[in-house]
């Protein structure tokens, strides 16, 4: 049972989880941090680009350079959410993708891995979880940045629809009640709204902790 | 570009006139601004916090325009040249808000 983040007597912030919890964060800053590489092409593309910058051949050379300049457009919704048009004039979105995305997905993806990296440090049963202040903004970023990817998976677009996909949720285990169904899918969802309202309420937490 | 550090060092506040509604804080009233727009996932708490951390922006300032993005689907919280104004909305983002530039006047 996770306990809410609070100020200690020494200036760091501390939160406590159990091992499930911490697991479940972990994998989810995971897939998130996987996403954003899979969609923008930043695994495979960095890579061959790297090998054809250093190539003997000017010609490849000239062509990564190219190549290299022109940031991916985000095809997955919730990608599409983490990296939104910085314009509405389609040029000039382009033109802000190119110079800022990498960075943009560079930060995103150095705080999913501090997220990580403090969680495994923390051990891998129910144990505090402590943060100087600099770890709280990374993990403030991080914890947003996934649940903008759970809540788009979850369909929220507009105020109030988590407050809808959770009454949905409650008729459906009532209508389960009276009568046995269980389909695979049905649970995937389930575990998705918890996940998001754990993380929604450690980021509030952390945000009364800090104020 | 390092967007995490406060563009204003917390707690110089920004220039305000609560008489008259919020005034964001505005180099020249320079001729671009940063928009920030209404999603149903980040949290009131968490926009004012990065309206305070990034901006400078007093709690009260930051309140009234994190309430402006909620209720009216968006609102402008910083004025300047196009350079800051993009340097403030890759700043958003990494926060994850969503946030768009465009030339002072067009709304």
């Amino acid at each position: 049972m996770a306990h809410a983040f609070r100020r200690r007597a020494d200036g760091s912030l501390a939160c406590r989880l159990d091992g499930e919890e911490k697991a479940i964060i972990a994998q989810v800053a995971q897939e998130t941090a996987d996403l954003i590489r899979a969609d923008l092409g930043l695994d495979t593309e960095g890579e061959v680009l790297r090998r054809a910058a250093q190539s003997e051949d000017p010609l490849r050379r000239l062509e990564a350079e190219f190549a290299g300049r022109d940031a991916r457009e985000p095809s997955d919704s919730a990608v599409q959410r983490l990296f939104p048009a910085a314009s509405e004039d389609p040029g000039a979105a382009a033109e802000f993708r190119r110079l800022g995305q990498q960075d943009l997905a560079d930060g995103k993806l150095s705080d999913l891995r501090r997220v990580m990296a403090i969680l495994d440090a923390s051990g891998g049963g129910h144990s505090e979880v402590v943060l100087d202040d600099a770890d709280a903004l990374v993990v403030l970023r991080a914890l947003n940045d996934v649940r903008i990817v759970l809540a788009d998976r979850l369909g929220l677009k507009r105020d109030g629809d988590f407050d809808t996909v959770r009454m949905l949720q409650q008729i459906g285990e009532r209508v389960e009640e009276a009568g046995p169904s269980g389909d695979e899918e049905h649970v995937g969802s389930d575990i998705v709204i918890a996940v998001y309202e754990l993380l929604s309420w450690l980021q509030e937490s952390l945000l009364r902790a800090l104020d | 570009m390092p967007v995490d550090l406060p563009r204003v060092d917390p707690g110089t506040g920004a220039r305000t006139d609560l008489a008259s509604g919020v005034q964001v804080r505005s180099e020249t009233d320079g001729p671009w601004c940063t928009v920030v727009w209404n999603d149903p996932v980040n949290l009131m708490s968490y926009v004012v916090f990065v309206f305070r951390r990034y901006f400078g922006y007093s709690r009260l300032v930051a309140e009234q325009l994190m309430m402006q993005v909620h209720e009216e689907g968006r609102a402008i919280v910083s004025r300047g040249s196009r350079e800051r104004v993009e340097t403030d909305v890759q700043a958003m983002h990494s926060f994850g808000l969503h946030a768009t530039l465009e030339r002072a006047g067009e709304d």
